[in-house]
Order: C-alpha cells, then structure tokens, then sequence
C-alpha cells in the first residue's frame, strides 16, 4: 500500500489533519472572514508555519487546536447575536421605524473581554511584558484629534487620552521611568516595571496623518483589546501603591486639558486619605519646598480635593495635617529607582509655552523635580525666584532671570538619560545643542562609539568619584571598558606581528633569491641592463607589496581553515561572516563620514 | 419664433377652454338665442336668407358649391334630408327648452297610425292629430310663404316648426361633414400636460384611500394597554442601559494560575542613533548617497534616511505613525510565529582542531628557483628519480632538461608541435624520458648515468628501433614503433592525438591516452619498452579517459572518466572498483605511496580524497580552489600532496595515512603557494614534487617553473 493512501474511514493524520487553512477555518466556525479576524486578534491566535504545506504554500495555515480553541469561545457565540440583533437594527430602520431603531440601538448587546485578557495573560508579569505594543498604540490614538470620524469614535479616543494618562500619572509617580528618547517618530519612553522593560513610543504632539489605505476596523480592535488590557494594568498597578483606580479628577485641571497634573495631585490626595503612602507627597509637588510656609494653603487645597472625591467628610481637617510631613526613603526601593528619584532633587523647573509639556510633565517629577508650566492652572507661577531651570525652545531669549538656567528641552532627555544632572552650558538657548543619542544602543556591540557618548561617560564617571568615597571606583570602570578594548587589540595585533615577522622573513629570502637568480642570469643570459630595471621595481614594490603581502597571509590562513571545514559547517561561517562584513561597512561608513566632517571643520 | 409659438399656444389653449366652457352654454342657451333672434331680427336675417336664397334659386347655392353634385341634388327633394335634420335639431331644442307636448316615448307611430290622437301631454290629455290639410291648399299656402322652406313638419308633436337662422347655420355645417358649431375645434394642438417619457410605471390616479384621514382604531388601543403597563409598572421605560465601570482586580495574588503554551510576539526594534531627531552628523547620509539612493530600486532604497534638526520646535509630525502601527498589527495577527533557536556562537569555534603547522615541517613554503627558458606555457614537467634533474614540456614545442638544484638547462629538444606531456621512467637504471607530441610519443635517451647505463638505454631503444617491424599480437594497427633519428629515440606513432604517457614502477611498460573515442576500445594502450610491444587495455571504457595510473605496487591500473575512476587489476584482468567521484570533470588522477588511498582533482576546483578501503565515495572533499585543478601529486616519502590549479595558486596538504586501518587518514592544509602570473586564464598547469625532498616544482602558463622549498 503506497504511503500517502488513506483508507476510506481512516482519520487524517500529520500535517493535514494538524493545520487546517484560513478559508477552512472560517467555513468550520461558520462565521465570516472579519468576524474570524476580529476573534484572532482578540484570542491572540496567529497562523502557523506548518513543514509541509498540504494545500500549497501560498495559503495561511491555522493550527487546528487554535481553531478549536476559537470554536469553544463564549465570544464567537456572543458575535453571532450582535449580528442577528444588528439585522433587526437594519429592518426597523429600513422600515423607517426610526423610534424602534432607536431604541433597539440603545440596548445593543455588548461582550467584555476581560475573560479573555486574563486567558491570554494568566500572570500579571506577561500582561506587562506584552504591553510595548499596547501603550504605543494607545498613546498613538490618544494623540489623534478628537473629533467625529467615520473610522474613529471620539469616546475612544477620550477613553485613550484617559488610560495613557493614567499610566504615565504611575510611571511617573512611582519614578520607574529609565531611558528616553526624542527621535523623528515621536518620543520613546522605557519603564521598568517589576523587573520589565517596557518600551512605547508617543508621537510629538502634532496633526498626525490617517491613510486611507489602512483598515481602521482591525486598527479600532486591536485597540479594544488594548485599551481593556490597559485598564486592567492600570488598575492592577493602582491598587498596588493603594490608590482608588478609577480616578476621580479635579474638574478644573481636567478642564485645562492637564490632566497629568490633576492625576498627579489625585494620587496625593488618594495616598494622604488613605494613610498609606508615607512617602511620595514631599516629592511630586510643591508640598516640599513650600511645605513650612504654606501648610496651612496646602491643606486647605487638598481637603477641597479630598471632599471633591467624597473621600473624606468635610469637617475632618485634622486628618489631613500629619500626612504632610515624615517622608522618608522606602527601604524596598531598588537602587535604580532611587537614583533616578533623586535626579532632579531640589530643582524647580519652568516650562514655556512652546515646549512639548505633556511629555516634560511626565518626565521632570519622574525624576524627583518639580514643575510648573505658563498657564492657568499651574503651581507656581513664571516669576518664582526659587525656579533653577526654565525649559526653553526659541531663538533667543529676551528677559531673563538671573538665578534660573534658561534651557533647552533636550538638556532633561539627555541628563535622564546619562542619569547626571549634564552641565548645561550647551544646552543654552539659541545654541545648537550636542547630538541626541539614542540610550537604547549598546555602543560597544554596535563597534562604534559617537563623540558625544565618549564625553557623557567621562562625565559619569567623573560624577561617580564625587559621589562615591570609594576613590577609582569610576576610574576602575574606564579602565574596564579600557581593557576590554585593549583585548580586543592585542588579539589582532598579534595576528599582525607574527605576520610582519613573517614578511620581513619573506623580504629577506626574497632578497637572496634575487641575488641568486642575478647569479644565473649573470652566468647563462647576462642581461644586466634587463635585471637593473627589475630591481628598481622590486624595491618600489616591496612598500606596497607588505602590506598586500599581509592581508593575503591572514586571508590564506582563514582560507585553509575553510578548505577542511565540513561543508554545514562552512555556510554558516560565511553566513557569519557576511553578517560581520554588514557591520563593519556600517562602522567603517561612520567613520569616515566622521573623518570627513573632522576634516572639513579643520580647514 | 419658438415665443410666438408658445404664445400662439398659450392663446389656443385659453380658446378651447371657453370653447370647453361655451359648448354646453350653447347647446343650453341656443334655442332661447334662436328663439330671440326669431323675435329680435327677423327683418335683418330674412333679408339675408332671402339674398342666398335667390342665389340658390337661380344656380344651385353659392353655399353649396363647394360640395359635390350628388348632395346639392338631396338637398333638390328636400323632403327627407330636411326632415331627418330638422328633426334631431328639433327635438334637441325642444327638449332643452320646453318639454315636448307629447309624452309617449319613443314609440313607433304605427301605434297611433288609427287613432285620433298622437299622444298624450303632461296632463294626461290626448293630443288630437291635426286635421289633414289639403294638398292643394298646403302647396299653396307653401308658395304663397316665403319663409315656407324653413317650416318643417314635426311628426312626433304633429305641428309645423319653423328653424331659426342658426339652427339653418348648423344644418348646412353638418351637410358639410363639419362640426355643427362654428368655433368647434376638431384638431386641437395636443399639449403633454405631464412627460412620462421615463417614467416607468403608469401615473398613479389612484385616490388616497379613506385609512389615510382616519386615526388607526387599533393604535389607539395599543397605546392604551401601553400606557396602562407603564402605569402598572409592567413595562419600563428606561433610555439608556447604565455604563457599569468593569474594571475590576483581574490579577489576584492566585498562584495556580497556569503556564500559557503561547509565543509572545517579538518586541519591535528599538530606536538607534540615526532615529534621533539630532543625530551625530556622522549618521547623516551625505548628498552624493542621497543621489545614490535616488538611484536604487524602491525596495533596495534604505527605508529610514535620518535627518537632521537642530532644535525640538522644528521636528515635523511623522507622517507614517499610523501607518507603521497599523503594520505592526497585521504582523501581530497574520504572520506565522515559531521560535527559532538563535545561535550564538564564536564563528571561530567553527574552524576544526587541526594540528599546528610547525609540528607538520617540513614541507615548501617559499619559492627557491625559477627556472626560465620557455617561450610558451609549460604544460608538463617531470623529475628524475635521483631528483637530480627536471624535464619539462611547453606549447612552443620543446623539452627542456633542467639541473634541479642550478637552475641550468641543459638540453632543449625541438619537436615543432606542442608537447603535451612528458614522463621520465621511474627507474634509476633506464634514464629515459617519454614525451608525448601530437599523435606520436618519443623515447629520448637523456645521456645521464655512467657509461653502462648509456650503454644499455642505447641498446635499448637501438633494440627498439629493430622491434619496429615485428608485428605483436595487433598492436601494429595502432601504434608504429620506428627510429626517429632527429631526436635520437623511438618514435611511437599512435593514430590519434596522444594525451598523456604515464610509466609503471619498474620503468618497463608505460601507458598512452588517447582520449578521442568513446567507442573506440583503444584508446588506453599499454607498451612495452624492452620488447617493444603495444596492448590494449582489455576493458570497456565507460566514457572518455581522463587520466590513467599505475598503482605503486601492485599490478593495478586505475582509469579515471569524467565521472568516475574505474580500477582494474591487470594481472586478472577484471575490474576492482569503481570510485564515484561526484565532481563534474575529473581532471587528473594520483595514487598514494602507499597504493590505497587515491586523490582525484576536478575542474569544478575540488579535491576529493578516496580511501580504497573504506569505500567508493570520497572519504573528503576538499573544496580549495575557485578555478580548475589541473594536476594533483602525492610526495613519495613525506606525507605530503599538493594541488595547482588556474586560479595561479598551488596547495600544499598535508595527508597522512596511518598503517592503523582504524584510524582515517589525516588531511591538513599546509600552504598557499603563490608566485605565478596568469596568462590567457590560465595558471599552473602541473606540479611535482621533488623524490626526496619536500620541494615542490611548479609549472605556469606564464612559461616558468618553479622550485618551492622549504
């Protein structure tokens, strides 16, 4: 019996029975293609790369378990009402019962997906190592213009604009945000959150662009599914620091579109009533620096807050006043986290108009500093005398106080980042400020170091002795990535030694052969002239010739070592190889682009 | 034109439409008008009836001229004409304006043909018939009146009714076949009061249905159960189902919680230093590899070209956010996922353990001697067996006889055509070299050895030139041994072109190629010096043959073809073996020392090294060259091989082969010798080693010989 033949009766067996392609699988659950795209992206399913592709390999293959799967899911049955109860929408409304219309379209059947998040994500920890995508999508959306579109319902993007907030209002406050980066795309924010880096991308602030081109449905569900996911996190991460998740906002702020701020002033307030957190309310806001003079202002401010969320009765000031102070350090704070709490201890910062505040907003008290903005609303105003920095983005500057540091925005992405308050003298207004590195590149991997990297480092290393009493501690790490480098050279120069050696060997017993075959000629065809003109143009070689004479050494010795590798074995060292080639054009097209502008600034 | 015409319309239109109107004003006002113009303009009227009259009288009717002949005459006995026409108008008139005096009906007279009476009027009386009047007296009462022609007898009233002038006016319409009224119409310009040209369905005339004015009696009831549920609280009206917060803690502190079978999707890239919006400028692509991007097909174009700005105000919107996330979801849930093992591993910990190349000395490194004289490539050398001495062959036609260790040429022989290969006989007794040229082989005494050995290689090949006629046992057809005096020798003439000669060990028979014929089963044929015999190799050739060999020690005769080395025992005359290479096109052929382990170059640049008794496919592979290997040699005391090839570069391995039959030989890769100039593509045509030292000679198309040592 040949092999591929199945009796009749028999099951499938293999790959045809294991995968099962697209419009197979929409027939077997007798739905319709978006209906089985939407449950896809919801249920997480993805196609298969099976080995052997039965019905040809230009179909998408589904894994018949994800198709069961899908045919057990509760939500595959709730669509299917939504569909026929959408048909009774349509037959009122095509009988123009409009009032019927109506009112069936208000108690439309809707499904959570809640169920699903927690399927997808059983432990909280996978929920945050899945969430890049998620937050990058709902800062995405929640950076759109709110207004009515055929594609895009403005509630959900209300509802983006909310839940992005909220997270940047516990990233910030609980100061996990690590590394930034302005790049073209946008602003790249990395948070570490129990142990995991979590990576997104906010757009600047600007109209964005919606092609035409792109289906909005698939777009709008893979936000449904993140914005409920987000929520979920969000109030997960809210309950773990003890505050109210959905939380109540002070009208006003949320009125002047800060809602970071409000939110900010929430979690004080939350963490004051509850009797909890014992020590965020000296850093996020003005409470610290003003706290002696103030107080009373103060409290003043958060029992209207306090009351605004009904979480307090009224006539409880009292609860209020020994909330104020005793702020000291968590022990079970890791050393990152306090580091960067206490970047920008003791600064006060002032935003102009025309700097990307929300991002700022989010940056500065993440760092321990203290914000205010131009604007109604903000915490203190324009002409405080204790403000140090003022983040700047024009030409000139044309009034200026004497006691603060006129900026530019850069100079807080670039200090975040090198984690040392940078000195600012580059960063003025009105100049062109140092390049903006990217912190997400491991330089020493990539085999080219930037200019400016090489200055931070310096700087950092130079911060680290001050701090530390430990003297050389920073010296030690230079020396470090000093020797690492050095190994790196010795290795090669080695290579390169034993070559010279042997091509000073070379030119010598090339020499003698020379004088050798003069001999012969001398005795057998005795053209001296002829000879003469040779040894001119050996010797005008022999310079060039060393240097070839080397490179073909190593290449011999790399060549000979291949001629015995097994075949498997060589592809994929010249695999490697090739990979290694892509780099080091890379490097080398850096560095003589480098070499040229070093060149040009010279002259 | 068109106004006119609208306006002429326009007027038409209002004319009918009191034509509409007055048509039934007349047909109602006309008797009484007639009955007044009767009164009021007698005079007036008769005086012009009389005028047309006369003129009817006199030649038939101006009036009736117009009809035809057969009317005016209906109209000469007037009797029933008249009558018919009279009457109808009669009978309208007088129905409209006093009813008839007669009330029977519309029954036959015949009825009253007997009675007195006609009839009966509206009181029920009789109508008494009027006395039958004489016809004399009525003919002339008749001409006596002149208004006699317009009195008509009504039969049905049974009285004399006189028509008025309109009512003549009417008749004479109608005798004309036209309508009785002057101002009727019959033609009226049609006019489309609607266009339904388009329209699909007829223009719906149905009137509206009386449901439509009247309120629904079972609405009303419906509403009335309604709003007495509503009252009841049967039925709640509410408008909008409440927005319940969902949120809730999903991830409790539950430890069972189990393992997803799941791939997490890859993290998308993270941004490096070109993506910043102020990179180092070194990342800023410079104007000529932005034209040179122009230059490149779309796709091969770098997708992201950093740019440049110098301060954060002025970093524009990017206008493919959207875009690049919606990318990222399809990605997300259309490509397949698998997990794929990424290796991370040291390239060079790929490279094999080989042993250190000092512990393999000795073995030739450098070049030590050129050796020069030839004008053209050299295609073939050969060393002496004391290694004292080198022959070589070239396409200018001659062999040169070298001292190895001087460099001297010591003799040059010309034979006008190209050599192809030279052999020197293996044997320290017999100093002779075999040179193949064309279609004949030469047997040139070289003149070396002492006085005995000249003696007896002049005996030899004097013997050979007497052996000439002998025919022996058929090799005469093919091969024609003869005395060539020019070189001082024997002269083999063979009928094909001759490719390669190789000696047996003991210097007695060597072997010819002539690689011309597949079918031809001679084209491998074996000599015999000392007596001067030629055979044929008694097996089928499967192929052309490529190269021959002697096996070392035993009587074995490897024939190599493109594809394959077929190894044949002479002695038995079978075949042994056949080694399948796997190459393209073998090239050349040599045979270890040792007699087991065989090396076979190709042109397709690979070695393959076959051990005899470990099977008949290659033990290794070696694949060292990028062009043609052209000859391969084994040392025949070190442990050495080497290959040449095209490429101008020589290799020198070092191949060990072990007495210990478990133990593989070992191949190592020595050396790259290089030194020679390429000359029309080609690079070293042969190589050979030294017999006992660990020199290598080489020979290149540029017209030199080599000597590497090491």
């Amino acid at each position: 019996m040949p092999k591929h033949y199945r009796p009749p009766g028999k099951k499938k067996e293999g790959n045809a029975a294991k995968y099962i392609t697209r419009s197979q699988a929409v027939k077997y659950l007798q739905v319709s293609l978006s209906v089985f795209r939407k449950l896809c992206i919801l249920k997480g399913v993805f196609p298969r790369d099976p080995k052997k592709k039965v019905k040809g390999s230009h179909h998408t293959y589904y894994h018949m378990k994800d198709i069961m799967f899908l045919k057990h899911e509760p939500l595959l049955e709730k669509l299917r009402e939504i569909r026929a109860y959408e048909k009774k929408v349509k037959k009122a409304k095509s009988k123009k019962n409009r009032d019927l219309a109506e009112r069936l379209l208000s108690r439309k059947p809707s499904y959570t997906l809640d169920r699903l998040i927690r399927e997808r994500y059983p432990k909280f920890i996978d929920a945050l190592g899945d969430l890049d995508d998620c937050l990058s999508m709902v800062h995405l959306f929640a950076a759109l213009p709110a207004k009515e579109r055929e594609n895009i319902q403005v509630n959900r993007i209300h509802n983006c604009r909310r839940l992005s907030h909220e997270w940047q209002a516990y990233i910030s406050r609980t100061h996990k945000l690590r590394k930034t980066f302005i790049s073209v795309k946008g602003i790249y924010y990395q948070a570490e959150v129990e142990g995991q880096k979590i990576t997104w991308l906010t757009p600047h602030a600007l109209q964005q662009v919606l092609p035409d081109d792109v289906d909005y449905n698939v777009m709008s569900t893979f936000l449904e599914f993140y914005e409920t996911l987000l929520a979920f996190v969000n109030f997960k991460l809210y309950h773990s620091i003890n505050v109210k998740y959905p939380p109540i906002l002070d009208s006003r702020l949320e009125a002047l579109a800060s809602d970071l701020y409000a939110l900010s002033r929430y979690f004080d307030a939350n963490s004051k009533a509850s009797r909890l957190d014992s020590e965020g309310v000296s850093l996020s806001v003005s409470q610290q620096v003003e706290d002696k003079q103030d107080e009373t202002k103060l409290d003043e401010f958060e029992l209207r807050l306090a009351q605004l969320q009904h979480q307090l009765p009224s006539n409880e000031p009292g609860a209020l006043m020994h909330l104020v102070g005793d702020a000291e350090g968590n022990e079970e704070e890791d050393t990152d986290t306090r580091e960067c709490r206490y970047l920008f201890k003791n600064m006060k910062f002032f935003l102009s108009r025309e700097v990307p505040r929300e991002s700022l907003l989010f940056i500065i008290p993440a760092f321990g500093g203290l914000v205010s903005w131009e604007g109604e609303g903000a915490p203190f105003d324009k002409s405080d005398q204790s403000i140090t920095h003022q983040i700047v983005d024009r030409p000139t500057q044309q009034r200026k106080f004497l006691s603060r540091e006129y900026l530019q925005p850069q100079w807080v992405y670039d200090s975040v980042n090198a984690r040392i308050v940078l000195p600012t003298d580059a960063y003025f207004v009105g100049r062109v400020p140092p390049p903006h590195l990217s912190p997400f590149v491991d330089n020493e991997v990539e085999g080219y170091v930037p200019e400016y990297a090489e200055t931070i480092k310096r700087l950092q290393a130079a911060a680290r002795k001050e701090v530390l009493p430990m003297p050389g501690v920073g010296a030690e790490d230079l020396a470090d990535s000093q020797t690492l480098l050095v190994e790196g050279i010795i290795d090669r120069a080695e290579a390169i030694e034993a070559a010279e050696k042997k091509e000073k060997m070379s030119t010598l017993q090339k020499q003698y052969h020379y004088e050798l075959k003069l001999e012969l000629q001398g005795t057998q065809y005795s053209s001296i002239a002829n000879t003469v003109k040779q040894n001119d143009a050996v010797e005008t070689d022999a310079g060039e010739e060393s240097l070839s004479n080397l490179q073909q050494i190593t290449e011999d010795v790399t060549n000979m070592s291949k001629v015995v590798m097994p075949r498997k074995k060589r592809k994929l060292y010249e695999a490697m190889q090739i990979g290694k080639e892509r780099k080091r054009v890379r490097v080398d097209l850096l560095k003589e682009r480098k070499k040229k502008i070093d060149a040009a600034k010279k002259s | 034109m068109a106004k006119k015409s609208k306006n002429s319309k326009g007027k038409n239109v209002v004319v009918e439409e009191e034509e509409d109107r007055l048509i039934p004003n007349l047909l109602d006002e006309e008797p009484r008008n007639s009955t007044q113009e009767e009164e009021d303009k007698a005079e007036s009227s008769s005086s012009e009836y009389v005028s047309s009259d006369d003129n009817a009288g006199a030649e038939g009717a101006d009036g009736y001229d117009s009809l035809t002949d057969t009317e005016s005459e209906s109209v000469d006995d007037e009797g029933n004409v008249t009558t018919d026409d009279d009457n109808d108008g009669e009978s309208d008139s007088s129905e409209d304006e006093v009813a008839p005096r007669n009330t029977v009906g519309d029954v036959p007279f015949e009825w009253y043909k007997d009675e007195e009476h006609i009839g009966y009027d509206i009181a029920g009386k009789k109508i008494k018939k009027k006395e039958r009047e004489d016809k004399l007296d009525s003919f002339l009462a008749s001409a006596d009146d002149s208004e006699n022609w317009r009195k008509i007898y009504d039969e049905y009233n049974d009285e004399m009714v006189e028509l008025t002038k309109g009512e003549t006016k009417m008749i004479r319409r109608v005798l004309k076949g036209m309508a009785p009224h002057p101002e009727f119409d019959p033609y009226p310009t049609a006019v489309d009061w609607v266009s339904i040209d388009d329209a699909e369905h007829p223009f719906p005339n149905a009137p509206e249905p009386k449901r439509r004015f009247v309120p629904s009696k079972w609405e009303s009831k419906m509403i009335v159960r309604l709003v007495r549920g509503i009252r009841k609280g049967l039925i709640k009206v509410d408008d909008k189902p409440k927005e319940e917060n969902r949120v809730y803690l999903l991830w409790g502190d539950d430890p069972n919680s189990t393992e997803r079978h799941h791939i997490p999707p890859p993290k998308p890239k993270l941004p490096g230093h070109e993506e910043s919006y102020n990179p180092s400028l070194e990342y800023i692509p410079t104007e000529e590899e932005m034209k040179s991007y122009e230059l490149m097909y779309e796709e091969d174009r770098p997708k992201f070209i950093p740019k440049r700005f110098t301060s954060m105000r002025s970093v524009p919107a990017y206008n493919k956010a959207v875009r690049e996330t919606f990318d990222r979801c399809l990605d997300l849930y259309l490509c397949p996922r698998s997990q794929k093992k990424r290796i991370n591993i040291d390239p060079e910990s790929l490279k094999p353990k080989l042993p250190s190349r000092k512990d393999l000395k000795p073995y030739p490194t450098t070049c030590y001697l050129e050796y020069k004289g030839h004008r053209g490539p050299v295609v073939s050398i050969s060393t002496d067996s004391t290694g004292q001495w080198i022959a070589s062959g070239s396409n200018d036609g001659t062999v040169r006889f070298w001292e190895v260790e001087t460099g001297r040429c010591l003799r040059v022989w010309e034979f006008g055509e190209a050599v192809k290969h030279v052999a020197w006989n293996p044997s320290p007794e017999l100093p002779v070299l075999a040179v193949s040229v064309g279609q004949d082989v030469f047997l040139l005494k070289t003149g070396l050895g002492n006085g005995e050995e000249q003696k007896r290689v002049e005996d030899l090949l004097n013997v050979g030139s007497q052996m000439t006629p002998d025919d022996s046992d058929g090799g005469e057809s093919i091969v024609k041994w003869s005395r060539d005096d020019n070189h001082g020798g024997i002269r083999l003439n063979h009928f094909k072109t001759v490719s390669s000669v190789e000696w047996h060990r003991k210097g007695d028979y060597f072997s010819t190629l002539m690689p011309y014929d597949i079918l031809l089963l001679s084209s491998v044929l074996v000599h015999q010096l000392s007596k001067g015999l030629t055979q044929r190799i008694p097996f089928k050739l499967h192929g052309l043959p490529v190269s021959s060999a002697f096996h070392p020690t035993r009587s074995i005769f490897f024939i190599s073809t493109k594809k394959n080395v077929r190894v044949y025992d002479l002695l038995k005359q079978r075949l042994i073996k056949k080694l399948e290479t796997g190459v393209r096109e073998v090239s050349s052929i040599a045979i270890h020392p040792g007699g087991d382990n065989v090396i076979v170059g190709s042109k397709d640049g690979k070695l393959c090294w076959f051990d005899m008794d470990l099977s008949s496919q290659p033990y290794r592979v070696l694949n060292c060259h990028p062009k043609d290997i052209t000859n391969i040699a084994f040392h025949r005391s070190y442990p050495l091989f080497a290959s040449s090839s095209d490429d101008c570069t020589a290799y020198v391995f070092h191949g060990m082969v072990y007495s210990d039959l478990n133990q593989n030989p070992l191949i190592v890769p020595l050396e790259i010798l290089r030194g020679h100039a390429s000359a029309n593509g080609r690079g070293v045509l042969d190589c050979k080693f030294h017999p006992r030292q660990p020199w290598l000679f080489t020979a290149g198309a540029d017209s030199v010989i080599k000597l590497y040592c090491h």
